[in-house]
């Protein structure tokens, strides 16, 4: 059975019980890893998945499954347990509804390559390239992984809407060593696979790995810090979860209370696009089926609206914009808006800090407030007189995330595209320079 | 469950030329109820049926997962496998299994009340309880997340050694978030309960006394609280602090995939290497194990998931640096058998090597004993905020509910003493282990696909001496 028929079988199904919204997808996807450490592949992998996704609301009670296992049997057993399960669900009071459509949906640019869909076993011939150009760029070992996925979900709902997408997506990353204390991280991403050049990534890494060797302790104390793209990323990351609506709710934002307000310095500007040309999580619809949009977060400072799905947005008197998650609201593609500087200008206006390349393990004190530390890993470098000096090691970000974006005191003017472990939400990001970074170091 | 499409994938692999092939089938059922400031958000119910396999063809390490539980489909994606690592082998690392016995069992964690005999109305019934008992208390608790979790699964691994495992394992999980705010400040708290059983162990957690207790605190140190002294101080570790330092700092550093550098990518590599086996780390009353034949722990499991027996392994021993956690491939690199430690998540991931249940043993003293010997220190109860470097050196702990002890006394509430400190310099520190043990429940993140994996991690209180805080 095709999954359009599969999908208006229970559509009906549980319109029929007496559901009052129902929303049914159908994801498929194939996908494949090539994960390497030491110069050498450890695995290849392969994924093929088709998962069933259902939403229902009946008399405001709430109930969601997600099935990986797909027949008509399994299907029909799925909806009994459903109408079982909703019958002693408890009502939420707060639940005000899905989007109504019929919707018409614009495409998204460069999401889609053959390329990709027929890529296969040639993934290997990148991995190699880009593990040859770190070699030969001076790295003496390299670990990462290179995946690829093609997706295609169909989208039926109580409120006339039915859609289908279809994407491809390339991530890839890679970690040079030159000694255990000597590292660069460098990721990428793309819908097209000939927008990704992993051996750029490589050198880069490479090169930046290189000049990490012999890395002295670092001193705790207030620093200005030129935050390449990948940990700034990380930080935004964190940001764009609190912007959602529902983290809100749950008391996991320090953005409560503040649309309206300056919670960023001035230069900052951040916006939120689904429907982001080659962006990794654009899509033509979210998970209500509203089309996608783009969002301004963040304007000079100022924070604009939180992420909401329609249900959210109702309760805080607003419209959706469209980042349904069907609990919780949450960001697509974030951009930070480049500004006029080259990574070089942005060194020049340093005179004592510090300029730091990946970030790992960030954990908040208290999302309310946003306090924080994180750990700078890989090459982390002092800039002195604003030039690049020593290599250094053993320090921690411990820092408050809206004070810390209220420092910002210059932005780069050359974005780049990161995804990642620590980074899930694609963030297109220039390097920025932060002014007045606590860092503190084990105390002796 | 699909045992025939299992032991067939296994089989179809080595006609088409593997030399080593393994399935694992997972079938899972789920259930989930969502409590958010006093509002029924949502329930739900998950059903996972898959099979994942490794590949091993002329020393090349191919996996693959699906869900189409459809023998034309399996036949193809093996064929696609081989084909990849076919491709791949020129650039592989060369991959080799310890030699190890063949098992084949059956067992089943046992449930007091079965999850399927509780309906949901029960199960949500327990968070409204957790949720009245939290208004009664009439602290303002602006932020009030509960949920609470259980899953069924039923395992099914067989290899071409000879291997044939079936595991059925009950879980069940109640997580929580809670701000409490007095005047104009808040405080919040994040943490989960999760065992192997039966409901019986949701009834048994007593959630509305958990929850209750956890903002008395809260509100506490937020009202009473006093800044931590700044001088070089002792401090006494609770087992919910004591448990995520071994974790950290004594369980993931011990794994022996970071070691060789396999997870150099994301996870990390590790400070220890090979040749640090039979030196010191810690104070001779440092003892370090993971073991996952705790019965009813978040981390049980009899066999890994390739088939090897579960064993208690001592990761430091008086001090010393005694063993590593391996799989099969790890084992070989080092030459010796492996010790039970690859899971994985779900059956659409690669096992790698990871930790189960991991915690720091008793030791004679009672928890009063190690404060009557402190002068000046904090007793840090248990904690919010905390890290450590990919290398697992550099670690940060930020103490939520903490006191001071003066002369021997638990004094007022501290607010927020901030250990940071390097991994040796800790385990050099600890001069006293008491008796007192509690273990907890947590996700612990490995692998790419990330590959969150339920664990116990614990001990008994520690004193920690002579150390100076952070800021």
């Amino acid at each position: 059975m095709e999954p359009e028929e599969i999908s208006s079988h229970v559509l009906n199904k549980l319109l029929k019980a007496g559901a009052d919204d129902v929303i049914v997808s159908v994801s498929k996807q194939e996908s494949s890893q090539i994960k390497y450490s030491n110069n050498l592949i450890n695995t290849t992998k392969t994924w093929e998945n088709i998962d069933l996704g259902i939403f229902m609301a009946l008399k405001k009670k709430i109930v969601l499954t997600n099935i990986k296992e797909f027949s008509l049997s399994a299907t029909d057993d799925v909806v009994n347990k459903l109408l079982k399960f909703v019958k002693s669900a408890s009502p939420n009071s707060e639940y005000a509804g899905i989007a109504k459509g019929p919707f018409s949906y614009k495409g998204v640019e460069d999401s889609y390559d053959k390329k990709i869909a027929s890529l296969g076993n040639n993934s290997i011939d990148y991995v190699e390239k880009a593990i040859n150009k770190a070699l030969a760029s001076g790295a003496k070992r390299t670990a990462g992984v290179f995946e690829n996925s093609v997706n295609n979900i169909s989208l039926l709902t109580s409120n006339d809407i039915k859609a289908t997408d279809k994407g491809t997506h390339s991530y890839f990353s890679i970690r040079a060593f030159n000694s255990k204390y000597a590292s660069c991280q460098k990721v990428g991403f793309s819908r097209m696979i000939d927008l990704l050049d992993v051996e750029n990534l490589a050198e880069q890494a490479a090169l930046i790995s290189k000049q990490s060797l012999n890395p002295e302790h670092g001193k705790f104390g207030k620093f200005d810090v030129v935050f390449e793209t990948l940990p700034f990323a990380n930080i935004i990351d964190n940001l764009g979860m609190a912007m959602s609506a529902f983290s809100v709710e749950a008391g996991l934002s320090c953005l409560k209370d503040m649309v309206g307000k300056q919670v960023a310095n001035k230069k900052i500007t951040i916006i939120d696009d689904g429907m982001l040309k080659n962006g990794f999580n654009s899509s033509k619809f979210d998970a209500e089926g509203a089309p996608t949009q783009r969002n301004i977060m963040i304007d000079k400072g100022i924070f604009k609206t939180y992420l909401h799905n329609t249900s959210t947005a109702k309760r805080f008197n607003t419209k959706t914009t469209a980042n349904a998650g069907l609990l919780s609201p949450s960001p697509t593609n974030l951009i930070v808006e480049k500004g006029n500087f080259s990574k070089q200008e942005l060194f020049e206006q340093v005179k004592n800090g510090l300029y730091i390349t990946n970030l790992w393990y960030t954990r908040f004190q208290n999302y309310n407030t946003g306090d924080f530390s994180t750990i700078p890993r890989d090459g982390i470098f002092i800039i002195k007189n604003g030039k690049i000096g020593k290599p250094i090691k053993g320090i921690r970000i411990s820092e408050n995330i809206l004070t810390l974006l209220k420092n910002v005191a210059a932005i780069g003017n050359k974005p780049e595209r990161v995804i990642g472990w620590e980074v899930e939400t694609p963030v297109v990001t220039p390097a920025v320079l932060v002014k007045d970074v606590n860092i503190t170091r084990p105390v002796d | 469950m699909f045992k025939d499409l299992a032991d067939f994938a296994v089989k179809y692999a080595l006609k088409k030329g593997a030399d080593y092939s393994e399935a694992r089938l997972e079938s899972t059922t789920s259930n989930s109820f969502i409590l958010k400031n006093g509002i029924a958000e949502a329930s739900g119910f998950d059903k996972i049926n898959g099979l994942g396999m490794r590949i091993i063809k002329n020393k090349t390490l191919g996996f693959a997962s699906t869900n189409h539980m459809d023998k034309e489909k399996i036949k193809k994606l093996i064929q696609n496998t081989i084909n990849t690592t076919e491709k791949a082998s020129h650039l592989r690392e060369e991959i080799n299994l310890s030699e190890e016995k063949a098992n084949k069992d059956r067992y089943r964690v046992k449930q007091k009340i079965n999850l399927n005999d509780v309906g949901p109305e029960e199960k949500i019934k327990l968070l409204f309880n957790a949720e009245k008992e939290l208004i009664n208390t009439k602290i303002n608790i602006p932020s009030r997340y509960l949920s609470l979790s259980d899953s069924i699964t039923t395992e099914y691994l067989t290899n071409s050694d000879g291997t044939n495992i079936l595991a059925t394992v009950p879980k069940v999980t109640f997580f929580y978030l809670l701000t409490v705010e007095h005047d104009g400040k808040t405080s919040q708290r994040i943490w989960q309960y999760g065992q192997t059983g039966g409901f019986e162990f949701v009834k048994k957690w007593d959630i509305p006394s958990i929850v209750v207790n956890e903002v008395k605190a809260l509100q506490n140190n937020l009202k009473f609280g006093i800044k931590p002294p700044k001088q070089a101080l002792d401090i006494v570790a609770a087992p919910q602090v004591v448990g995520i330092m071994v974790h950290e700092s004594g369980g993931h550093p011990y794994e022996a995939d970071r070691i060789i550098g396999r997870e150099g990518a994301q996870a990390g590599e590790s400070f220890i290497t090979k040749e640090m086996l039979g030196t010191r780390i810690g104070n001779e009353v440092v003892n370090v194990v993971d073991d996952p034949l705790l019965e009813n722990s978040y981390g049980f499991y009899k066999y890994d998931n390739e088939g090897v027996k579960a064993r208690r392994k001592y990761l430091i021993k008086e001090g010393i640096i005694n063993e590593f956690l391996h799989n099969r491939e790890t084992a070989y690199c080092m030459g010796i058998k492996s010790n039970g430690s690859s899971r994985s998540v779900n059956y659409d991931r690669e096992s790698i090597v990871r930790m189960s249940n991991t915690f720091m043993l008793p030791g004679n003293h009672t928890e009063e004993e190690l404060i009557k010997d402190v002068k000046l220190g904090i007793y840090m109860k248990n904690f919010m905020e905390w890290n450590i470097d990919d290398k697992r050196i550099n670690q940060k702990y930020v103490g939520a509910e903490s006191y001071l002890i003066k002369n021997g006394e638990i004094k007022e509430p501290v607010i927020k003493p901030v250990i940071e400190i390097t991994t040796p310099q800790l385990y050099k520190s600890i001069d006293a282990v008491a008796k007192n043990m509690e273990y907890h429940a947590g996700n612990c993140g490995k692998g790419e696909p990330m590959q969150p994996i339920p664990v116990w991690f614990g001990g008994p209180s520690i004193r920690i001496r002579k150390i100076r805080l952070g800021n």
